[in-house]
């Protein structure tokens, strides 16, 4: 369960950058902001609110909080694409505008256990959930972030990772950086390697995050991974996000997740 | 500003203010404890609630539309005992709950009354007629008149509490539904459910919900919730409760001036969980500042071109 209560808030855009093609980084000052464990998100109002209230797009957008930055109105950090409407408005939210903020929102990661090896397998915007766990699990034991990606140039956030001092392994589907070929492939090399028991984390797309959790079973891993789906409050109550688990009964993403143990997802009901 | 007595009663029940939260869009209530006290708006209206625990629809169950939602999230809920037993106890003495049901025969529907009439905190009932009629080949029980008349008179024969029908607004003429529940001793209406709608991928050419039809809720039907609870308030005396797309006080005004005794907020509570508290605290301030001692002098008061 979620021990931070969730605030609702009106955020200050400090700043809201693209960082090439659709890739953007957003900034937002939060007074009272309680902090965020890894795998939390946030609710997002698509795009800023002007002086008249907007009611088109409608819904907030969930979003992993990247990481928090401490201080005297503490800051967090959003990577996410600006691919529909609702990212389209948000990418065009400037320094000093106001973003309606709901969170932090959902159940976190559990840490790995002491001395195991932490692999991160991050794919498109699923990195910007793993940040903050890769910087925590530095103090529990080896931690390696596998990250994919279509091209060189829609990869987010590996600078911020090389700079936490992690191991860092890339894979592009056209060779652009690192390996050729799907992260999930780093995965099989990575649980190969003689080593501590591992446990694994994925955020991405659902193929990627199935394809991790079987890879991790046959090796005898435990995996967790970070759901999406359409949601319209992240708070459980309109009840949208519902995924079915394992045994046929339905969960929450909000509420329940997003993080979930992989075996327990019934794989072939999410959309 | 000066004290606006706010108070209003909704056939019978006495809210403390007119604003309620609509079925379906604020859980059993304590999911909005972390975001402000219940205790200061008129009263919630919980998700509706079956016989025995429902699972709902497989996903997805939403998408947005213009200025809007889709939503069949399907019978979801976790049933009126486990209601009785485990979440009224969570809220707080001084929450005022309208329970909510839903079912698909008519004595079934009369039981979930029967259980829910006396429970603490539980002011009245609000029936919701949107739920499809199996015996009717699944038509929902508010798009016709004599099913909705029978399943009124079965809930008025099961309960003491004051009634609410909230009618569907599928219909081709709301005043006709209205005069029905009337006529079977409700006491109040709400107004309106959500509308039937439907969205495509054209990426994949397959509905956007999984369920193919919902229910479309939000700014974008806002003009026709309120002109049915204009009619409506015309062809009947029970109070109605104006339901549909109010997101801010100024489009709840808009309700009590078309009709509405009091309002439910519904979708902005998803996108605002404070929106509720609002919206009540934004209708003072409009009645205060139009010179209205009371609320309830709002109710009606609109002007009719001559």
């Amino acid at each position: 369960m979620n021990p931070t209560l969730p605030l609702r808030a009106d955020a200050r855009v400090a700043e809201n950058r693209c960082e090439g093609g659709a890739n953007h980084r957003l900034r937002l000052a939060i007074d009272g902001w309680p902090g965020a464990r890894p795998g939390h998100f946030v609710m997002l109002s698509p795009g800023a609110r002007g002086a008249a209230p907007r009611f088109d797009p409608l819904l907030p957008r969930p979003m992993a909080v990247y990481r928090t930055l401490p201080g005297a109105v503490p800051e967090i950090e959003v990577l996410y694409k600006a691919t529909g409407r609702g990212t389209q408005l948000l990418a065009e939210a400037r320094a000093g505008e106001c973003v309606r903020v709901v969170g932090p929102l959902g159940v976190p990661f559990a840490l790995p256990e002491r001395g195991q090896r932490a692999l991160l397998v991050g794919g498109g915007t699923g990195i910007a959930s793993l940040y903050e766990l890769a910087s925590q699990a530095r103090a529990r034991g080896p931690v390696a972030v596998l990250l994919g990606a279509r091209s060189a140039g829609d990869l987010m956030g590996a600078d911020d990772f090389a700079a936490l001092g992690v191991e860092l392994r890339v894979a592009t589907e056209d060779g652009s950086r690192g390996r050729r070929g799907l992260v999930t492939e780093l995965l099989e090399a990575a649980l190969a390697e003689p080593g501590p028991t591992a446990v694994v984390y994925a955020c991405g797309p659902t193929p990627m995050m199935r394809r991790a959790g079987e890879i991790a079973a046959a090796h005898g891993a435990r995996c967790e991974v970070s759901l999406e789906n359409r949601m319209a409050c992240g708070f459980g109550v309109c009840l949208g996000c519902a995924v079915p688990r394992a045994d046929g009964t339905i969960a929450l993403v909000c509420r329940d997740g997003p993080v979930f143990d992989a075996a327990a997802v019934g794989w072939a009901n999410v959309p | 500003m000066s004290a606006v007595d706010t108070r209003v009663n909704l056939g019978g029940i006495a809210l403390r203010n007119p604003v309620l939260t609509a079925s379906g869009t604020f859980g059993y209530g304590g999911e909005f404890a972390p975001f402000f006290d219940l205790e200061q708006i008129g009263g919630i209206v919980a998700k509706s609630l079956t016989l025995e625990p429902r699972q709902g629809n497989l996903p997805p169950r939403i998408a947005e539309t213009p200025a809007g939602m889709l939503n069949a999230i399907g019978l979801e809920n976790v049933g009126v005992d486990a209601f009785i037993a485990e979440k009224l106890p969570a809220l707080s003495a001084g929450v005022a709950v309208v329970a909510s049901v839903f079912e698909t025969e008519i004595d079934r529907y009369a039981e979930v009354c029967k259980r829910l009439t006396g429970a603490p905190k539980v002011v009245g009932l609000e029936i919701n007629a949107s739920c499809p009629h199996v015996k009717s080949g699944g038509i929902e029980f508010g798009q016709r008149a004599e099913v909705l008349a029978q399943l009124v008179r079965a809930t008025r024969q099961a309960t003491s509490l004051p009634l609410l029908v909230k009618l569907s607004p599928n219909v081709t003429d709301i005043r006709e539904m209205a005069k029905v529940c009337e006529g079977e001793g409700a006491d109040a209406l709400s107004l309106v459910n959500t509308l039937q709608a439907l969205d495509v991928d054209v990426a994949t050419r397959r509905p956007v919900l999984r369920n193919v039809l919902g229910g479309l809720s939000g700014p974008a039907i806002r003009p026709v919730a309120l002109r049915m609870v204009f009619q409506a308030s015309r062809a009947v005396k029970l109070p109605i409760c104006g339901i549909g797309g109010i997101m801010t006080a100024e489009d709840a005004v808009k309700f009590l001036i078309c009709g509405a005794s009091a309002v439910q907020v519904g979708t902005a509570n998803y996108l605002n969980p404070m929106a509720a508290l609002e919206v009540a605290r934004g209708i003072a301030a409009y009645a205060s500042a139009q010179g209205f001692a009371r609320v309830a002098d709002l109710v009606g008061s609109i002007e009719l071109p001559r």
